[in-house]
């Protein structure tokens, strides 16, 4: 039995999992409670959770597909639990890809079948993520305490809520300049054949975007102005299908020079 | 106030408690596994895998932690960044809840939302990672397999999760909203291969002068 998927490892993984899942319950029960004393409307709280649940969706599948990204080298155990705690998608592979290059293993896709080193990989892929675990305890009250200072001395409602609108979009810009103007990557093979991710700035990352953008203005207008409750919970998530549907539709009908056309020459490594 | 008060007193000292004892389950990992097959890494090794990424992930953990301080509440913060997957998946489920509720950040209503989202975006995050790991195994390669026919979806989840997410806050604030697309979209051309890890506190600190100074100026 392959050491990297045995029995073994899949009930550290089970304990990690059972972990991680009591204490999502344990402060969303909290929540609740909290809410039902403040006297928030059993709906309101009832729907974040079903919007929430129509959220992750998408996103979940992408994190279970750098799963499977890390499972040739890793098996597919080590991976699951690293994404499951802490981990994110490009902080995980680029810790794994590290720790087997330290350990002269130049291929994120060759099955690591050295213990040592399969440990290694777990010490490196642990450490990297960890930190905030022993910040938060240390400085998260403090640092709270700061920020509401700072906001106190904006005194001004206007002021706060433009600048808490401007953190986000500040963040929301980050994905859309990526989406914009990024550089997509590729791999070269040793016989010097280059595979392409098609994952930088092109037709079809603009057309996934817009169509997200007027899918979503047009949804939420139409909840907004029949008030239609149960369109405001399925917006995002029918937008975000959408414009995914859309960028399969593309890469069917589109000639494939066209649509996986990028902006700008992708980094081969 | 008072209530309030005792609530995120408790969920500080719970979220302090689970972020240790997760930090120990998430230790215990890797020593168990080196205890059961007498495999031990040496020091050196695990620290010249270790640099390359912490020099990085440090200072980004610190940059995060204080940048999302204002945006998902007390037990959002404990529980995102044990969970993980905070600007690709938490933040945003966070913030979208608290729009579709209308409530805000800062407020007591904001704390409930942001924990209620983050908690069930983790529970469901984990099931869907569990079930496909667990059951759906064989066909997952098929499905996300770059010949696939569905591989573009995939690729496009960024673009269609922060498209639609953005939409609301693009068409309230749009004003404050060219600067920061400009600015970042510019420093991609000139940096391609720039880590969105690195974009992201860049784009925030933009977004929020830039919204200051627009408030000086009497244009929002």
């Amino acid at each position: 039995m392959d050491f990297r998927e045995d029995s073994f490892m899949l009930t550290m993984a089970l304990i990690v999992i059972v972990f991680i899942l009591g204490q999502s319950l344990f402060f969303l029960v909290k929540a609740m409670k909290q809410g039902k004393k403040l006297g928030m409307a059993k709906s309101t709280l009832n729907n974040t959770v079903i919007q929430s649940v129509l959220f992750t969706i998408t996103p979940a599948l992408s994190i279970v597909a750098t799963v499977i990204a890390l499972a040739p080298a890793l098996g597919i155990i080590l991976p699951w639990i690293r994404l499951s705690v802490i981990g994110n998608i490009s902080q995980e592979t680029s810790a794994a890809t590290a720790a087997l290059e330290a350990s002269g293993v130049h291929s994120i896709t060759v099955p690591v079948t050295d213990k040592t080193t399969f440990a290694t990989v777990m010490w490196d892929m642990t450490l990297a993520s960890s930190l905030p675990l022993l910040i938060l305890p240390l400085a998260l009250k403090r640092l709270q305490k700061g920020v509401g200072k700072a906001v106190g001395k904006a005194g001004n409602a206007k002021l706060t809520d433009a600048l808490a609108a401007a953190a986000f979009i500040g963040l929301i810009s980050a994905f859309i300049a990526k989406a914009l103007a990024g550089r997509g990557t590729g791999v070269q093979a040793a016989d010097g054949t280059v595979t392409y991710n098609y994952d930088g700035a092109g037709l079809m990352s603009v057309a996934t975007l817009i169509v997200a953008v007027v899918v979503m203005l047009i949804l939420s207008k139409i909840a907004e102005k029949h008030n239609v409750n149960w369109l405001k919970n399925f917006a995002m998530p029918i937008a975000m299908f959408t414009a995914m549907g859309v960028a399969v539709l593309m890469a069917q009908v589109l000639p494939e020079e066209i649509a996986h056309f990028e902006f700008r020459a992708p980094i081969v490594s | 106030m008072n209530k309030t008060r005792t609530y995120n007193d408790s969920v500080h000292t719970f979220g302090s408690l689970w972020s240790v004892a997760v930090l120990l389950v998430l230790m215990a990992v890797p020593l168990v596994f080196c205890i059961r097959y007498g495999a031990w890494p040496t020091l050196s090794a695990v620290w010249t895998g270790l640099v390359p990424v912490a020099v990085i992930c440090y200072p980004t953990a610190i940059i995060e932690i204080v940048a999302y301080t204002p945006l998902l509440g007390t037990g959002g913060m404990y529980l995102s960044f044990a969970t993980g997957n905070i600007s690709n998946l938490k933040l945003p489920c966070a913030l979208a809840a608290m729009d579709t509720a209308g409530v805000k950040s800062n407020s007591e209503e904001g704390e409930v939302i942001t924990t209620i989202a983050v908690a069930t975006s983790a529970i469901v995050t984990t099931v869907i990672m569990a079930v496909f790991v667990l059951a759906l195994r064989p066909f997952i390669p098929k499905l996300t397999d770059p010949a696939s026919v569905l591989a573009p979806a995939f690729r496009q989840v960024m673009p269609a999760l922060f498209g639609a997410l953005g939409a609301s806050y693009f068409s309230k604030h749009w004003r404050i909203s060219i600067l920061p697309i400009v600015a970042l979209t510019l420093i991609v051309m000139f940096a391609g291969s720039i880590g969105t890890g690195v974009l992201i506190p860049i784009g925030v600190v933009i977004a929020i002068l830039g919204a200051f100074a627009f408030y000086k100026l009497g244009w929002i």
